[in-house]
C-alpha cells in the first residue's frame, strides 16, 4: 500500500484514538473498585502486532509505556502460540510489569490469519493477595511477600476461560468478587477494540490498517521531533531524594537525573541513582520511563498523541539493580513514591536546561493511606485513600492549590462515603495555612485530612514522604512546608514518622498533613495584591507575610502597610543572602541545620 | 398559577431562545400557524431584546404561554458576574469547595489553571455540628458559629448564601437551623440550602451544586422580575415558563429559586422538541445533532423520552471526546439533557499542525471576523467557507441573501492555506475538512449512543441548527444510519422546541440499600415522599391529578461498584420495585456494558430519583407545519466525491411537497441548508419534515 493520504490518515488518527478513549470509558464505567474510578489507576491502548504503542486512552501517565513492555514480553512467551480467542495477561514486575496490583490484560486482534494488532488494558487492582490488605505495603523486603505474581499466562485459551488461573487468582486474593468484577471490565475494553479495530479493517483492509497505524506513530514522532527541535540543546543534572525506604530508617534514596538534549533526540539518564532498597519502592525500567516521558511531555509546546513515535524521541537510561531498575527479589508495591520523585528529579533537571518552562517541585506525590480492620458486626473493612494536590509555583503563575498532581490524574474520596462505608468519622479536609512555598509566584498550599476511629481497633497503614527533603523552590522561591504525620492533635499530640504501620484503637485521631509545594522566584517581589489576597484568605498568616513575604499587615481581614512593608522588605533583602536556584530549606533560616547524613548538600549537584 | 401550561384556553403560545447573537421567537397559534421572528440578542439586559421582538411578532392576540430558554445563568458563570456569594459549611471542610474532587481536564500541561472558587475562602464560613451518616446527630449544632456567620456575612455584603452540611441528605435538621437563622437574621440575603436542592450523598458535588445555584439566584430573580415585567407592559399576563437543563418547564417563580437547573436551557429545548417529534413520527430511537456555528451538540431520544445525564459541568467549554476527563467547568450534580458538545460547527478554523496533519477546530473564526468568505479579513479557510468551496451553500449569501459570501475568497484560503501545503486538489483539501469534521461530530453522536451500548444503525437522525442539515447525511451515511429527518424551521428549532416541553419537577434522594437485604418500609417512605412532592409541586403549577405523570427510577450498582447505573422502574409499590429491581439492573448493566455479573453478585440501591411530569390539555405539536417558499436558483454547480463536478438541482421544502426527489439535490431554506448526496433521497413528510433515506455506505 502506498502512502496513507492526509486525510484519510487524519481520519484513522481520530478513530483510532477515540477507540482508546472508549476502551477507557468502558473500565470506568464497569470498573469495580473505586481505586480503580477515582484514581483512574488504569490506563488502556492499541498496540501494533510488534506490542509498539499506537494510541493509548486517556488516563493515567503513570502508565505511559508500560504497555509496550509487559505485551512485548507476552509476545517473546508465546511467540506463534497466539490463536485466534486467546486473551493473555500478567503482571510480574520482573517480567515486564510494574508492580502486583497492575494486572495486564491483552487481546489480539486477528486479520487475514495474522495478528494485527493488540487491544490492552492495565487495571490497577483492588488487593492481589501477599502480607497486607491491599497489596501495597511499602515495608516488605522481598516481592515475594507482595502477593500473587503472575508470569504470561493465558487468561482465556482459543475462547474458553482458563478455569485453573482464574481458581488460582480468586483463592489468592482477599476481596475476590472485585478482582473479578475489575477483571471483567478489562476483557470488556478489550472487546469494545476489537470491535472497533474490526471495523477500521472493513474499511481501510488490513495491510491498509497497517500503513495507517505505522502513520500514526510516524506522525506522533514528526511532532515531538518538531517539539525537541524548538528548544535549545544543553544537559543538565539534578538530584532529588526519597527521605527513606522504611526499613532503613532515615537513609535517604538518591534520584539522579541527567538530560542530554541535542537536536530532535532528548536522553533521560538515570545513572548515579541509589542502588536498589530492601523497601517496597523500586521501581521497573518503565515506570521510571513513564515519570521521564510525563516531565518530557510537559515542556513540549504540542501535546501530541501518546505513541510510539514519541517514545523513540526520548531515551530513558535506568541502571539496572538501581532503585529506578529494580531486579528479584526487590520489593516494588509501593513504587509510586519513587515513581513521584522520579518525575520531580526529572522535572528538577529540565528546569535547570529550561527555566521559563517549568514549575517548581510540587508536592512531592501521593500519600497513600490504607485503614483496615473489623466493624462492630464483625464484617472487615478496608479504606484505602490517596491525597494529593499541591502544584510548584510556575515561572509565569502560583502553583495551583488543590489539583492532582501531574503524574496521576487522581480524584479525592468523598468524605461522606468513606463515612458511610467504613467505621471512620473524617475531622477535616483543608489547606494548611503557610504551608505553600514563598516565592514571586507561590507554591500551592498543603492539604490535611484527620480521621477518628471508630471500630475498637485496627491497622493503620501511611506511606508519605518529603518529611525531611522538602518540595524544592526555584529561582529564588522557598520550599513546601514537610508532611506531618500526628496522633491525637492536640495537647498531648505524638508526632509519627512518614512511614508508619500502627494499631489505631477506638477514639484515636490520625491528621495527615501533604507537603505544600516550592515556591518559585523571589518572594520579596511578590505582588502586594497578591499577597493581600492571600492574607484575606486566611492562606498566608500575618507572621507568615512577614517572615515569607516581608510584608508588614494588621487588622482583619488585614490591611497591607505598604510603607512597612518597604522598609522590611529592603532589610530583609539586605540581610538575607538571595534565595538560591534550587531551595531545600526555608528562605527564613539563617544558620543551615546539620542536614542529615546523604542529604542534598547547601549546593546540590546541579549544573546549569 | 401559571395558567397555561394546564389549561387550554386558545390563545398564541410563543418560544422565546436567547443565543450569544440572536434571540429566536417562534409562536405557534391554536390553529396551528406558525410565525417566526429572529432579533439581535441585548446583552446587558436581554429582556429588552425579547420585548422588541414580541412587539414585531404580535397583533392583538391573547397569548397563553411564554416559553423562555436562556443563558443567562451560564453566562453569568462564565463572566464572573453571579452574586457576592458566601458558604456556610461544617467544621474542618471550608476547603472542599476549592479542592474540588482534584481532578483536572488535561494532561501534561503545566499551564493548567482552575476556575477561581465562586466563593472566596474568607466567605466559606465553618459552625461546628455534626450528623452520622444514618442521620443521628454525634454532635450538636454550635449557636456561637452560626452567630459568627451571620455577622460576617452582614459585614461582607453578600446577596446569597449556600449552606451545604455534611450528611444533610440524611437528616436536614442542622441544615434546616442554620438556613432558618440566617434568612430570620438577614432579610434579603438569598439562602439555599443543599438538602432543599440536592439530597444526595459525597459532600462535593452537593456542596458544588448549592454555591452554583447560591450563585445565580439574586442575577436569575432579577432578570425574571425584569421580563416580567416588560411582558405585563406588554399586556402579556400569562405565566412565564422556563426550560431547565433537564428539559421540563418550570414556572419562573421555581426557575429563581432554583437556577442551577436553567443553566443549560436552550440546548435542552432542541432535544426536548426532537423528543416530541420522534414520538409523533413513530421512531423508537432519534439521534439529535445540532449544529451551528461553533459547535456541534448530539444527544440521544428514546422511546419519546430524551436521554438524560445525572451531572453536568458549566462553564467548562468544548472538550472533544474527553468525557474522562473533567474539572475544566464547574460541578452540577442535577439531571440534565445529556448532549455531547464538539468544537466543529460553521466557523471552525481549518488549520494545519506542526507536522503538516490536517486539523478541523477547535478554534471558531466566530461572527467576526468569520469565515473567509464573509470578506471580514478573516483569512483562515474555515467549515463554512469548504461548503461554499464545493457548491453546497448558495454564493447568493446566507439567511436568504442578508450576507454575502465571497466565493473567490473562500477558494482562496482552501487553495492557499489547505490543497496547496496538503498537495491536494481544491475540491480534495474541502471535502477532506468537510470529512474531517464530520468524525469529530460523530464522536459526539458516539458518545452518547455507541458508549451507551445502544447501535446506532437503528436510530434516525434528527438534524438541526443552522448547519446540521449540510452534514447530516453524510454523517448518517458513515454511521449506517438510513433515516435523517430535518424539521421545520432546523435554524430555529430550539425556539420551537419549547412549544412541545411539558413542566416537570426532577428530584432525587440517597436510599441506600443492598436488595439482599431489603427493608420495604425504608423504600416505600422514600418512594412515598418523593410523590408526594412531586404531586404537590404540579398541582401548585395548575395541573390536576389526572394530567400528572410520576415517572419513577433507581440508581443501583452491584455492591463493590463505584458508580450508578438509572434504571426505570415501573409503578410505586415497595414491594414490586424490589422484586423486580435486581433483574432489571442485570438487563441495563449488560446492555451499557456489554455484561452483566453473575446472579450471586449482590445489587445495591444507592438512591431515587422522580420526574414529575405536567401534561397539558391539548397536544403541544400541531398535526403539521407548512413549508413555506423560498426563492432559490434552479442548479447549482456542485462538488461530490467519487463523482466529481455535478450540476446540482436546487429547490425549497415546499418543492418536495410535489413528491420524493433523488440527489444529488440542495435545499435550500432561509434558516439552513440541506444536502442530499448522491445516493440519497429526501421526501416531505406530512408533517412538513424533510426525510432522507439513504443507503448506507
Amino acid at each position: 500500500m502506498s502512502a496513507p493520504d492526509p486525510i484519510t490518515a487524519e481520519l484513522f488518527r481520530n478513530s483510532i484514538v477515540a477507540l482508546g478513549d472508549e476502551m477507557a470509558l468502558t473500565i470506568y464505567r464497569a470498573a469495580y473498585s473505586g481505586v480503580l474510578k477515582n484514581i483512574m489507576d488504569y490506563s488502556t491502548a492499541i498496540c501494533d502486532a510488534r506490542g509498539r504503542l499506537v494510541a493509548q486512552g486517556l488516563s493515567l501517565p503513570g502508565h505511559l509505556c508500560s504497555i509496550p513492555v509487559a505485551l512485548q514480553s507476552c509476545l517473546r512467551h508465546f511467540g506463534a502460540d497466539i490463536h485466534p480467542g486467546d486473551v493473555l495477561t500478567m503482571n510480574d514486575p520482573y517480567d515486564g510489569g510494574m508492580h502486583l496490583p497492575d494486572i495486564f490484560v491483552f487481546r489480539p486482534v486477528f486479520a487475514e490469519g495474522a495478528i494485527l494488532a493488540w487491544a490492552a488494558t492495565i487495571c490497577h487492582h483492588t488487593d492481589v493477595g501477599g502480607r497486607v490488605p491491599g497489596s501495597n505495603a511499602s515495608d516488605s523486603t522481598e516481592i515475594y511477600a507482595e502477593g500473587l505474581r503472575i508470569p504470561p499466562l493465558k487468561l482465556h485459551e482459543r475462547g474458553v476461560p482458563n478455569a485453573t488461573l482464574l481458581r488460582m487468582i480468586d483463592r489468592n486474593v482477599r476481596l475476590p468478587g472485585r478482582v473479578m468484577g475489575d477483571l471483567r471490565a478489562q476483557l470488556a475494553a478489550c472487546e469494545i477494540a476489537a470491535r472497533g479495530i474490526d471495523e477500521l479493517v472493513a474499511r481501510h483492509g488490513a495491510a491498509g490498517v497497517r500503513a495507517l497505524m505505522d502513520e500514526t506513530m510516524d506522525h506522533s514522532e514528526r511532532l515531538a521531533r518538531h517539539c525537541l527541535a524548538e528548544l535549545p540543546d544543553g544537559e543538565a543534572t539534578f538530584t532529588d531524594w526519597i527521605d527513606d525506604d522504611q526499613i532503613d530508617a532515615d537513609v535517604p534514596i538518591k534520584l539522579v537525573c541527567t538530560v542530554r538534549k541535542q537536536g530532535t533526540q532528548m536522553v533521560m539518564d538515570w545513572t548515579g541513582s541509589s542502588p536498589q532498597v530492601k523497601g517496597a519502592i523500586n521501581n521497573t525500567w518503565s515506570y521510571t520511563a513513564a515519570a521521564s516521558f510525563t516531565a518530557a511531555k510537559s515542556v513540549m509546546s504540542i501535546n501530541m498523541a501518546n505513541n510510539d513515535g514519541v517514545f523513540r524521541c526520548i531515551e530513558v537510561i535506568a541502571p539496572p539493580g538501581t532503585v529506578t531498575n529494580g531486579v528479584l527479589p526487590a520489593a516494588c508495591a509501593a513504587r509510586g513514591l519513587t515513581g513521584f520523585r522520579c518525575a520531580d528529579a526529572a522535572f528538577g533537571a529540565l528546569a535547570m536546561l529550561y527555566p521559563q518552562l517549568v514549575f517548581a517541585a510540587s508536592e512531592g506525590g501521593n500519600t497513600g493511606i490504607t485503614i483496615g480492620g473489623y466493624d462492630a458486626a464483625r464484617r472487615p473493612f478496608i479504606y484505602v485513600d490517596f491525597l494529593s494536590g499541591a502544584w510548584g509555583g510556575r515561572p509565569w503563575a502560583d502553583g495551583l492549590d488543590g489539583n492532582t498532581s501531574m503524574f496521576a490524574n487522581m480524584a479525592s474520596f468523598s468524605v461522606e462515603v468513606i463515612e458511610a462505608e467504613n467505621p471512620l468519622e473524617v475531622l477535616d479536609y483543608a489547606f494548611v495555612p503557610d504551608s505553600g512555598g514563598p516565592g514571586l509566584h507561590r507554591g500551592g498550599m498543603a492539604q490535611q485530612r484527620s480521621w477518628r476511629m471508630l471500630a475498637e481497633e485496627g491497622i493503620l497503614q501511611v506511606r508519605s514522604d518529603r518529611h525531611t527533603h522538602l518540595p524544592y523552590g526555584l529561582q529564588g522561591g522557598g520550599p513546601g512546608t514537610p508532611s506531618q504525620n500526628t496522633l491525637n492533635p492536640g495537647p498531648a499530640e505524638e508526632k509519627l514518622r512518614a512511614k508508619l504501620t500502627m494499631q489505631l484503637r477506638a477514639g484515636e485521631v490520625f491528621r495527615h498533613r501533604l507537603p505544600g509545594a516550592g515556591g518559585w522566584g523571589c518572594p520579596l517581589d511578590r505582588e502586594l495584591h497578591r499577597v493581600a489576597r492571600d492574607l484575606r484568605d486566611g492562606l498566608v498568616s500575618l507572621a507568615g507575610a512577614a517572615r515569607d513575604y516581608g510584608v508588614v499587615a494588621a487588622g482583619d481581614p488585614p490591611v497591607i502597610d505598604e510603607t512597612a512593608t518597604l522598609a522590611l522588605r529592603a532589610r530583609l533583602r539586605a540581610e538575607r543572602p538571595p534565595g538560591p536556584a534550587v531551595a531545600w530549606r526555608p528562605l527564613h533560616e539563617k544558620e543551615p541545620q546539620t542536614p542529615p547524613i546523604g542529604a542534598p548538600h547547601p549546593r546540590p549537584d546541579s549544573s546549569e | 398559577m401559571n395558567g397555561g401550561a394546564g389549561s387550554g384556553t386558545a390563545g398564541l403560545r410563543i418560544g422565546v431562545d436567547i443565543g450569544g447573537t440572536f434571540t429566536d421567537l417562534v409562536a405557534i397559534g391554536a390553529d396551528g400557524a406558525i410565525r417566526t421572528h429572529k432579533t439581535a440578542s441585548t446583552p446587558g439586559d436581554y429582556s429588552l431584546g425579547i420585548e422588541t421582538g414580541l412587539r414585531a411578532l404580535l397583533g392583538a392576540e391573547v397569548v397563553d404561554e411564554v416559553l423562555h430558554a436562556t443563558t443567562i445563568g451560564s453566562n453569568a458563570i462564565l463572566e464572573g458576574k453571579g452574586a457576592r456569594t458566601a458558604l456556610v459549611t461544617s467544621r474542618g471542610f471550608r476547603d472542599v469547595l476549592e479542592i474540588r474532587d482534584l481532578r483536572m481536564p488535561r494532561l501534561y500541561d503545566m499551564h493548567w489553571t482552575k476556575p477561581p472558587a465562586l466563593v472566596e475562602r474568607r466567605l466559606r464560613l465553618e459552625v461546628g455540628g455534626r450528623m452520622r451518616p444514618d442521620g443521628s446527630e454525634s454532635e450538636a449544632l454550635d449557636q456561637a458559629d452560626i452567630a459568627a456567620a451571620v455577622r460576617l456575612i452582614a459585614a461582607e455584603g453578600v446577596a446569597s448564601v449556600a449552606v451545604c452540611l455534611l450528611h444533610s441528605y440524611a437528616n436536614p435538621a442542622h441544615e434546616q437551623a442554620v438556613a432558618a437563622a440566617l434568612r430570620a437574621a438577614l432579610p434579603g440575603v438569598a439562602v439555599t440550602a443543599s438538602h432543599a436542592l440536592l439530597p444526595e450523598i459525597k459532600e462535593y458535588p452537593r456542596t458544588s451544586t448549592t454555591v452554583v445555584n447560591a450563585y445565580l439566584q439574586p442575577v436569575v430573580r432579577a432578570y425574571l422580575t425584569a421580563l416580567e415585567a416588560r411582558l405585563r407592559a406588554l399586556g402579556i399576563g400569562a405565566g412565564l415558563q422556563l426550560m431547565q437543563s433537564n428539559g421540563g418547564l418550570a414556572s419562573a417563580q421555581h426557575a429563581g429559586a432554583f437556577p442551577a437547573h436553567i443553566v443549560e436551557s436552550g440546548p435542552a429545548a432542541g432535544v426536548v422538541g426532537a423528543a416530541v417529534l420522534a414520538a409523533r413520527l413513530g421512531e423508537p430511537r432519534v439521534i439529535t445533532f445540532d449544529m451551528g456555528g461553533t459547535t456541534a451538540k448530539a444527544g440521544l431520544v428514546e422511546h419519546g423520552e430524551v436521554l438524560r445525564a445525572e451531572a453536568m459541568e458549566v462553564g467548562a467549554g468544548v472538550m472533544a471526546g474527553a468525557r474522562l476527563l473533567v474539572g475544566a467547568g464547574y460541578m452540577l450534580k442535577l439531571p440534565a439533557v445529556d448532549l455531547a458538545e464538539v468544537g466543529a460547527g460553521g466557523g471552525s478554523i481549518c488549520r494545519l499542525d506542526a507536522a503538516g496533519a490536517p486539523k478541523v477546530g477547535p478554534h471558531s473564526a466566530g461572527a467576526d471576523p468569520g469565515p473567509a468568505c464573509y470578506g471580514r479579513g478573516g483569512g483562515e479557510p474555515t467549515i463554512t467557507d469548504c461548503n461554499l468551496v464545493l457548491g453546497y451553500l448558495d454564493p447568493a449569501g446566507l439567511a436568504g441573501g442578508a450576507l454575502a459570501l465571497d466565493a473567490g475568497a473562500a477558494r482562496a484560503a482552501v487553495a492557499r492555506r489547505l490543497a496547496g501545503p496538503l498537495g491536494l486538489t481544491l475540491e480534495q483539501a474541502a471535502h477532506g475538512m468537510l470529512q474531517l469534521a464530520s468524525a469529530t461530530m460523530m464522536r459526539a453522536i458516539r458518545a452518547v449512543s455507541v458508549e451507551r451500548g445502544r447501535d446506532v444503525r437503528g436510530c434516525a437522525l434528527l438534524a438541526f441548527g443552522g448547519n446540521g442539515p449540510l452534514f447530516a447525511a453524510g454523517i448518517a451515511a458513515a454511521l449506517g444510519i438510513g433515516r435523517v429527518v430535518v424539521p421545520p424551521m432546523p435554524g430555529l428549532f430550539s425556539a420551537f422546541g419549547l412549544l412541545l416541553a411539558d413542566t416537570e419537577h426532577h428530584a432525587t434522594r440517597s436510599l441506600r440499600m443492598r436488595l439482599d437485604a431489603p427493608d420495604a418500609g425504608a423504600l416505600a417512605a422514600a418512594v412515598d415522599g418523593l410523590v408526594a412532592a412531586g404531586r404537590a409541586h404540579l398541582a401548585q403549577d395548575g395541573f390536576a391529578p389526572a394530567r400528572q405523570v410520576l415517572m419513577l427510577s433507581a440508581m443501583a450498582r452491584y455492591v463493590g461498584q463505584s458508580s450508578e447505573l438509572t434504571v426505570r422502574l415501573e409503578g410505586s409499590d415497595a414491594a414490586a420495585i424490589l422484586a423486580g429491581l435486581a433483574e432489571a439492573f442485570g438487563a441495563e448493566h449488560l446492555r451499557s456494558y456489554g455484561f452483566r455479573a453473575p446472579s450471586e453478585e449482590p445489587v445495591e440501591l444507592m438512591g431515587l430519583s422522580l420526574i414529575a411530569r405536567g401534561v397539558a390539555a391539548r397536544p403541544r405539536l400541531p398535526a403539521a407545519i407548512p413549508p413555506a417558499a423560498a426563492r432559490v436558483p434552479a442548479r447549482r454547480d456542485a462538488w461530490f466525491a467519487d463523482i466529481g463536478w455535478v450540476a446540482t438541482p436546487v429547490c425549497d421544502r415546499a418543492a418536495l411537497a410535489a413528491g420524493p426527489r433523488a440527489g444529488p439535490l440542495i435545499v435550500q431554506e432561509y434558516d439552513a441548508t440541506c444536502l442530499v448526496p448522491p445516493g440519497a433521497a429526501a421526501a416531505l413528510d406530512s408533517f412538513g419534515n424533510i426525510v432522507l433515506s439513504l443507503t448506507p455506505g
